[in-house]
């Protein structure tokens, strides 16, 4: 029983979501779905949550490597919520949105999350960088078409492009870096993207199926776990 | 207290930074600040988005909703180790959900729209526009077909790749590997005016060297 | 006083009372009404315009009723260039009721949907031209009810198509699962697992396992947990270690549950611990910060990176290869695929990510879906050397069957 009833489950909902998309009286019903999604989604954030505070209270306790570190995580975790949750200096008081400006909770988004989230993203020049580095010592022949393709709508997007072949005259202008670039974005890549999504879709159709039909089941844990 | 929040925002971007140069004691002050901060500010923003924003107040309207708590508090049921598996209930709803919503959907978008655009005469600049195309328009529109075809080929998994079969695969993997070097390539330049947003935080805002 | 002076006084005094009449009168007027709007009546030139015309209200098809389409002639004097008409604005009269704006729209709007009617209500509609102050409304709609179909006959190919190559998966789960034997050729990324397993258990160093940062209603999140399903039974059975830090609390749940279960299959219940599975939290780059953290900290020998991706991947790929780990990727974010090729041993693309779990499985039944995936990728290209050279043809040398079947083709592949 405690394996069937949730494939049953998985069957009933998956070949309802399927079919409601053909029936106009069900049409919202993949709407619904997303809406009870965030509901569940919340409740299982307190069981995330709650490891959280688990994982480092336990290193705490244990005086782990670093568990300095792990006072500041659960003292950032708290007072978020404190602030949150009780809308801490919101300007429009408790009805107001939590996230109104000039709120406690605001402020923080604003001058110590935003400042890490976009130096982490900023982050990615260095490795963009590093990763090209390595690709132009690649030694296969994947990785040199690649990087040649790389590396030609690169310049195309700098002026440098431009610059490189201004020269080359108007007839041949098919030949100037640029609109090599282009081109290259209007077929080659069009085609590559085109086969990929399709690959992708129907590899999704299957891989729904055999979770709707129940030959995958691992994400319920296995097949003798009762 | 503009200034203060400017040397915080300051300290923690130069603390990330220095990541690059090897894992420290800042960038792990850094990590647990962003870790702790940043969970608690998306449980706040769920709570009340979500429980609050779309359950509380939509309940009344929407009885239906009860049916989300519901599904939502047998996922709780996983702290009473003996009626744990109730958990898979709610689990299993949502993997169900995905599986079914998603199928159409993908195929509705990728399989349907993207076959029927591989319907395109060569010698068009686009579908029902006459002979129109130039030498130009005309290789580009064959190297899409030709591509897409391929690309198919590559990914076909009950032939062996040999032969001319495994030929036409290596053609796709060129238009493949064509197609990611184009994206590295287009992407490489956003990922750089990142960087130099963050530099001139630093070298403005902080530190006002940078006349604005 | 002489008659013609008396006559005189009497016009004047008659005339003196009117007029202190009519002040009186228009004093009291003006109390209920503010100059201001007396001397703006004055100043406005009311431009008269044209109304719109053939309004037409028609029942959407293939809804639940809870739509209807209008359509009419702009206005004549909505003319391109200089108009003045600002816009139209929408009457509607819901069950003989006053009649209410419900949109205004820009100017040489000529249709408009009203997506909130109620079956079982019947609307009248008008439209109104706007010009600076003033409406000029058309005549309205015969009075309509929105209907409601069962059916939606315009997705009858997508149903059919999809039936189609639906039908081919199941008939293959079928067929393997009455014992046919079926071909599925070796996928590189795949056959490496093993391998990276067996490393990380040489090295007694552990294996990291990142399920990207999207939550269980993506399916690459989907894709990605079924191959830790496989993975995670090896790594049981070679009781290797295993660390899988997540940004979704779902996922969490999910991980632990498929992570349990490999133990207990493997006969080592008692090596499972909940510590495996970690929340960070849901911010991406926070979750990246303290991945990479544990990244350079634990030093794990293999890293699977398994689901949906999106600019973290190459942060994460690349401090990966900085340590030194072997790396299987996959993902089916095409912007992201071309970090993972740069910076991994071993990238699953796209179409590879959904069929590893079930290659990996190496169940017959799950390698007969495979074949029905190839169902779909082998109509595909027929349609698509079909459909180019048909139109091709038919438009360069005029061929009436080849663009009748172009026609039928671009009929069936429509989505719109």
């Amino acid at each position: 029983m405690k394996r069937q009833i949730p494939l049953f489950i998985t069957f009933f909902v998956g070949t309802l979501l399927i079919f409601s998309v053909f029936i106009p009286p069900m049409e919202t019903w993949g709407e619904n779905f997303t809406l009870f999604f965030d509901i569940i989604a919340v409740f299982a954030f307190f069981l995330g949550a709650g490891n959280l505070v688990r994982v480092h209270v336990g290193k705490l306790k244990k005086r782990k490597a670093d568990w300095g570190f792990s006072i500041v995580t659960l003292i950032g975790f708290g007072f978020m919520l404190f602030v949150g949750l009780l809308k801490i200096g919101n300007p429009g008081g408790i009805a107001a949105d939590v996230t109104a400006p000039g709120s406690w909770f605001q402020e923080m988004f604003n001058y110590v999350i935003n400042p890490l989230q976009s130096t982490m993203y900023a982050l990615l020049a260095f490795f963009v960088a590093s990763a090209s580095y390595r690709a132009f010592r690649a030694k296969n022949r994947e990785a040199t078409i690649l990087l040649i393709a790389a590396f030609v709508i690169l310049l195309g997007r700098t002026p440098l492009g431009m610059l490189l072949t201004a020269w080359i005259p108007d007839s041949l202008s098919f030949f100037q870096i640029p609109n090599m670039a282009v081109w290259i974005m209007n077929s080659f890549n069009l085609a590559g993207q085109r086969a990929i999504l399709i690959g992708i879709s129907l590899g999704v159709v299957a891989m729904s199926l055999r979770l709707i039909l129940g030959v995958e089941r691992t994400y319920l844990g296995g097949d003798d776990n009762g | 207290m503009e200034h203060f929040a400017i040397w915080i925002a300051a300290f923690l971007t130069l603390g990330i930074v220095s990541f690059l140069y090897k894992d420290n004691a800042w960038y792990k002050l850094c990590e647990a600040i962003f870790v702790g901060i940043s969970a608690g500010y998306w449980f706040v923003v769920l709570f009340w988005d979500n429980l609050h924003g779309k359950f509380w107040m939509g309940k009344g309207e929407d009885p239906m909703l009860y049916v989300g708590a519901i599904l939502g508090i047998l996922m709780l049921m996983r702290l009473i180790p003996k009626i744990g598996w109730i958990s898979r209930w709610p689990l299993a709803f949502i993997v169900g959900a995905t599986a079914g919503f998603y199928l159409i959907n993908y195929f509705s978008s990728d399989v349907m729209s993207q076959v029927g655009s591989t319907v395109m005469p060569f010698f068009s600049t686009g579908y029902g526009s006459g002979v129109n195309a130039s030498l130009y328009d005309i290789i580009g529109n064959i190297v899409v077909a030709v591509g897409t075809f391929t690309g198919l080929v590559y990914f076909y998994f009950s032939k062996e790749h040999k032969g001319a079969f495994g030929a036409t695969a290596k053609v796709g993997i060129f238009f493949l590997m064509v197609t990611f070097g184009a994206s590295f390539g287009y992407t490489v330049m956003s990922r750089m005016s990142l960087l130099i947003g963050r530099v001139d935080f630093l070298f403005g805002d902080f530190l006002g060297m940078i006349v604005q | 006083m002489t008659p013609t002076r008396l006559h005189i006084f009497r016009v004047i005094s008659i005339s003196t009372i009117c007029v202190l009449l009519l002040a009186s009168l228009a004093l009291s007027q003006d109390e209920a009404t503010p100059t201001t709007n007396l001397s703006t009546e004055i100043d406005t030139v009311i431009i008269e315009v044209a109304a719109p015309t053939s309004l037409i209200a028609t029942d959407h098809k293939y809804d639940n009723g809870e739509r209807i389409n209008l359509q009419w002639v702009p206005s004549i004097d909505d003319l391109p260039g200089i108009s003045t008409v600002v816009g139209y604005r929408i009457y509607r009269q819901d069950d003989g009721g006053a009649a209410e704006a419900i949109a205004d729209l820009p100017a040489k709007a000529n249709h408009y949907r009203d997506e909130n009617t109620e079956l079982g209500h019947t609307y009248i509609y008008s439209v109104a031209a706007l010009t600076d102050g003033a409406e000029f409304v058309s005549n309205p709609t015969e009075s309509i009810s929105p209907e409601r179909e069962w059916i939606d006959f315009s997705k009858r190919y997508l149903f059919l198509i999809a039936l189609i190559v639906g039908g081919a998966v199941i008939y293959f789960i079928e067929i393997a699962r009455r014992g046919k034997k079926l071909f599925v050729r070796k996928i590189a990324g795949l056959e490496a697992v093993d391998d990276a397993v067996g490393r990380a258990t040489e090295m007694g160093r552990p294996i990291l396992f990142i399920p990207g940062i999207q939550d269980m209603d993506d399916v690459q999140t989907l894709a990605g947990l079924t191959i830790l399903g496989r993975i995670s039974k090896t790594i049981a059975d070679y009781d290797t270690e295993i660390f899988m830090p997540v940004s979704r609390s779902l996922v969490m749940t999910a991980g632990r549950e498929i992570i349990k279960s490999s133990y207990q299959t493997a006969g080592r219940p008692d090596k499972y611990s909940d510590d495996m599975v970690t929340y960070i939290t849901d911010e991406q780059f926070g979750y990246v910060a303290a991945v990479d953290g544990i990244m350079v900290r634990e030093k794990p020998a293999t890293i699977f990176l398994l689901g949906a991706f999106f600019a973290e991947s190459l942060i994460l790929a690349e401090t990966g290869n900085y340590i030194g780990a072997i790396q299987i990727a996959g993902t089916a974010r095409p912007a992201q695929l071309p970090f993972f090729i740069a910076a991994c041993d071993f990238t699953l693309i796209g179409e590879e990510l959904f069929a590893a779990s079930a290659y990996l499985s190496g169940e017959p039944k799950q390698l007969g879906s495979l074949k029905g995936q190839d169902v779909g990728k082998a109509i595909a290209m027929v349609i698509l050397v079909i459909g180019a050279l048909a139109t091709t043809i038919g438009t360069a040398w005029n061929i009436a069957s080849m663009n009748s079947l172009v026609d039928i083709l671009k009929t069936i592949f429509s989505t719109s």
